[in-house]
């Protein structure tokens, strides 16, 4: 049991409402694609759903727990966020050995995720000397670290190259055919349409749609003018 | 708990910028007591031995910046959000830099002690002194520098997570040190100021910059001190605990 459920979830900053009342879940199993414009809470419930800001009501759960609950969080859910970042002095491979001591990883697990994400190469090499590209395949990398059942990804294809992002495609399929819970916030519709079998969009904080992509059509054209429709 | 140790331990010793900030406290110590001798401290005199080796505290800067760096250099950097992904019992990480910033102080500490004691050795041997190692001051000295090191750095996380903002947090803290805990004391007078946080130190180290000011007993110095970075530390946690990251 690792699906995501969001209920009623509100999150306000002195007086703006960031997100108001959405609720929605994500299924084990399926990619989510969480969509909305600039401004319109995706990253705000993330970060709820991550433990990283406190919900003003309501509650965001991961397999009917709240991620601070989690004995082991980055063995069950992984992530990566577009504010996450990295000490520029510090290589690839460190970087990852942090994380994976703070959650009790086996080191090996950091070999294995720096092949998968193709930095086996860069590994020792001071993220500094990264492109945006690949401190994106770091990101993803330390998200994978703990084999997480739930993956929860903030634009990950941001900065890919057009094979990263064929294999960022593949990479999310093949997750979510393992059983693992996915879910991806992105503006990118029609990479969305190719990794997505669940949409929720969200604007103005508001939930817009939540359901099966095939409720809206799967083509990019009938994707995009339903998201304009919903977020006008 | 030890896996957030464990964790705190390895982005240490993956990055630079720390040991640099702490190999300058022995490099001060070395050129403060050579400027004492150069500037014409006696060598036979019991008080300037004590107040060459009292150098040790004065590190306790570097590590109060090293400390500082804990909490805010994450925020400065982002990787805060990792750290709090991996420990979301915010808690833990503060106590898990706390042992381990004022471990590494402390150590930092012992290597300026053992640069104050191999310095003054060194020119009072070049003047011909008879360094008194057997005083009963010379060991208390040098033990009151060490734990001020250790002390400051603890000191130097709470603050830190208060001030998330590294230049802002080291720019409050330098201008308490040089400014402002001086006019405090002298509004105050000495019978409160002694209680101040650098006063405290001054006790502790047995380093009267200020000679006017009535100080504090060494040990009543170390527990204020103790009760400086208690206070940080829970202001820390407390502050931290409900933070939104964003």
């Amino acid at each position: 049991m690792a699906e995501i459920e969001v209920r009623r979830l509100t999150k306000t900053f002195g007086r703006v409402a960031a997100v108001r009342d959405v609720s929605f879940t994500a299924p084990e199993g399926k990619v989510t694609g969480l969509l909305g414009p600039n401004g319109s809470g995706k990253t705000t419930t993330l970060r709820v759903l991550l433990g990283l800001v406190q919900a003003s009501a309501g509650e965001a759960l991961i397999g009917g727990v709240r991620y601070d609950r989690l004995a082991r969080p980055r063995q069950m859910v992984g992530a990566m966020l577009e504010s996450t970042g990295f000490h520029p002095g510090r290589r690839a491979r460190d970087h990852l050995r942090v994380l994976a001591d703070a959650d009790g990883i086996a080191a090996r697990r950091v070999d294995e995720v720096l092949d998968r994400t193709g930095l086996t190469a860069a590994a020792r090499r001071p993220v500094r000397q990264f492109s945006l590209g690949m401190r994106q395949r770091l990101g993803l990398a330390a998200a994978l670290l703990g084999d997480p059942r739930v993956l929860v990804l903030d634009e990950p294809a941001n900065g890919l190259d057009p094979g990263g992002t064929a294999w960022l495609r593949a990479t999310l399929r093949d997750l979510a055919r393992e059983g693992r819970t996915i879910v991806v916030a992105s503006h990118v519709l029609g990479e969305v349409t190719l990794t997505a079998d669940h949409v929720v969009i969200v604007s103005a904080g508001e939930l817009r749609f939540a359901g099966p992509l095939s409720e809206i059509g799967d083509t990019h054209g009938a994707l995009e003018s339903a998201f304009l429709t919903l977020t006008s | 708990m030890s896996s957030v140790i464990r964790s705190e331990f390895r982005k240490l010793t993956t990055v630079r910028a720390p040991w640099l900030l702490l190999a300058a406290g022995p490099l001060l110590v070395v050129a403060g007591i050579t400027g004492l001798v150069s500037s014409g401290g006696n060598v036979h005199d019991p008080a300037t031995q004590r107040a060459a080796l009292a150098h040790t505290g004065l590190a306790a800067v570097f590590t109060l910046v090293f400390g500082i760096l804990a909490v805010a250099g994450e925020y400065w950097h982002s990787t805060i959000t990792d750290t709090y992904l991996s420990a979301p019992r915010r808690g833990r990480v503060i106590a898990a830099k706390l042992a381990v910033y004022a471990l590494v102080g402390g150590c930092a500490g012992l290597l300026s002690s053992g640069a104050a004691l191999a310095t003054t050795a060194a020119w009072w041997a070049e003047r011909g002194g008879q360094l008194q190692l057997s005083a009963a001051g010379t060991w208390l000295t040098l033990l009151g520098g060490v734990a001020a090191n250790c002390a400051f750095a603890a000191i130097g996380v709470g603050l830190g997570a208060l001030i998330r903002n590294p230049a802002a947090a080291v720019a409050v803290a330098l201008a308490w040190f040089a400014v402002i805990e001086g006019i405090t004391g002298q509004l105050l007078g000495s019978a409160l100021a002694r209680w101040l946080p650098f006063y405290a130190s001054e006790a502790l180290s047995r380093s009267n910059l200020q000679a006017t000011a009535r100080l504090l007993p060494q040990w009543g110095g170390g527990l204020m001190l103790l009760g400086y970075a208690a206070v940080f530390a829970t202001a820390a946690v407390f502050t931290t605990l409900r933070r939104d990251v964003t």
